[in-house]
């Protein structure tokens, strides 16, 4: 292992930013270590294929490499940033593989383009909702505010398109993902002290 | 009420969909603009991120394929080539610019691409020589020429695309990196009419890079002209 490369997993995530920003690849290379397998995790658990889940993997790591220099510790730590963008990635590419954006955003700041609920089906979200276990703090919640938290985050629905799959008023979703976010929230609040 | 507290009890029911990405993109534009002057909101969308920060945190943990690190870690050694490249005149080293400034082509692009083995493929041993199924990523930012190499066994192949046809008199001309220094390949090819050109790889133990540049018949003992194809080998 190269002088620098120790040297660097010696540093925060914040630290290697910087490194990373002047084209560091030892730098990024532990960034990929730390964080490669949550970052694949996410990505598989939205998009369900290992094969895409890597180039969405990918592409979000690239994106890293290529913006490190921009990234902003005030909004937030770089994992958090990191997993938003395979957030995006992810969401983007399902929206594509349904024909309905085909165009790839690589602008992660972008708000996303949405696509129709009417064309969506009730199968196909509820393939995306239970695609994997429902963990962690999501776990946490009743069902009826897990599965709008779930639609949402991991299937890329908007609030009016979940109202209407899930055949419920769109106030009725709005206060569900309030009080889910809310207690995972105070869970989290919980946790701390 | 007032008109600002009425406008924050209309925006307060949209934060947390805001939060976690689902609100439309206009709906969310407006809401941002309305934050901006709302401290209450503001404190709202601050306080709920960090439960959506932790969803991923609950997602089953599922371990990437080792061949995902060696792609994203030959993607970013090749751009880290080609951005010291620009950054601290490399090509200008490696042509002893010192004593031979560079000969930019006429009427050739001379692109600097840099290419992600991710299909730097290692094909099977067998006699249908295929297995590899070769992909290559291209991650640099110049467009046109696409450059790929292949493994069969011992044999190392280059393929370029989309090469634009060499002035009179140049010839393309293949180099490898060894522990920083450049050898020639000693071997000379041209682009078809498609702009496509390949050319067999000696051995590539111990090889960083692989460029190619276009040079006088007959070759060079040294680059004489910036590279038209720059790849990163995976170590």
């Amino acid at each position: 292992m190269s002088v620098r490369k120790q040297r660097a997993e010696r540093l925060a995530d914040e630290e290697l930013m910087p490194l990373i920003g002047e084209k560091d690849p030892d730098a990024f290379e532990v960034f990929y270590d730390r964080h490669g397998g949550v970052a694949y995790s996410l990505a598989y658990r939205i998009v369900g294929e290992r094969a895409a889940a890597e180039d969405v993997t990918q592409e979000a790591f690239i994106s890293v490499w290529r913006s490190g220099a921009r990234f902003d510790q005030a909004r937030g730590s770089v994992r958090s940033w990191m997993l938003s963008i395979v957030r995006n990635r992810a969401i983007d590419f399902l929206r594509s593989r349904a024909g309905k954006a085909p165009k790839l955003t690589f602008d992660d700041d972008a708000i996303l383009e949405r696509r129709q609920a009417d064309e969506l089906t009730e199968e196909e979200a509820m393939r995306r909702e239970t695609a994997s276990e429902v963990r962690g703090a999501i776990g946490v919640l009743p069902v009826e505010q897990s599965k709008v938290i779930e639609l949402a985050y991991f299937g890329g629905f908007s609030q009016s398109e979940i109202a209407r799959m899930l055949g419920v008023p769109l106030g009725t979703v709005k206060g569900r993902m309030r009080l889910g976010l809310e207690k995972i929230r105070g869970e989290l609040a919980e946790g701390l002290a | 009420m007032t008109q600002t507290e009425h406008a924050h009890e209309r925006w307060s029911e949209d934060l947390a969909a805001y939060v976690l990405g689902a609100l439309e993109p206009e709906r969310a534009a407006e809401l941002e603009r309305h934050a901006d002057g709302c401290e209450s909101c503001r404190s709202q969308i601050d306080w709920l991120a960090p439960a959506v920060r932790a969803l991923p945190d609950g997602v089953k943990r599922v371990e990437p394929p080792p061949r995902l690190r060696e792609r994203v870690m030959a993607a970013v050694r090749a751009d880290a080539v080609a951005h010291e490249a620009r950054r601290s005149s490399f090509f200008e080293r490696l042509l002893g610019a010192a004593s031979r400034p560079l000969q930019p082509l006429a009427g050739l692009a001379a692109v600097l691409l840099v290419a992600a083995i991710a299909g730097y493929a290692i094909a099977g041993s067998g006699s249908d020589g295929g297995g590899g199924g070769a992909t290559t990523v291209v991650a640099g930012q110049a467009p046109g020429v696409v450059a790929k190499m292949v493994r069969e066994g011992e044999r190392s192949t280059l393929h370029l695309a989309n090469v634009e046809q060499l002035p009179d008199g140049r010839v393309l001309e293949a180099w490898v990196q060894r522990r920083g220094e450049v050898e020639p390949v000693r071997a000379l090819f041209v682009p078809d009419r498609e702009g496509r050109a390949s050319t067999q790889l000696p051995e590539m133990d111990g090889v960083e890079v692989v460029m190619v540049t276009a040079e006088p018949k007959g070759g060079s003992d040294s680059p004489t002209s910036s590279p038209i194809a720059t790849l990163a080998v995976p170590q």
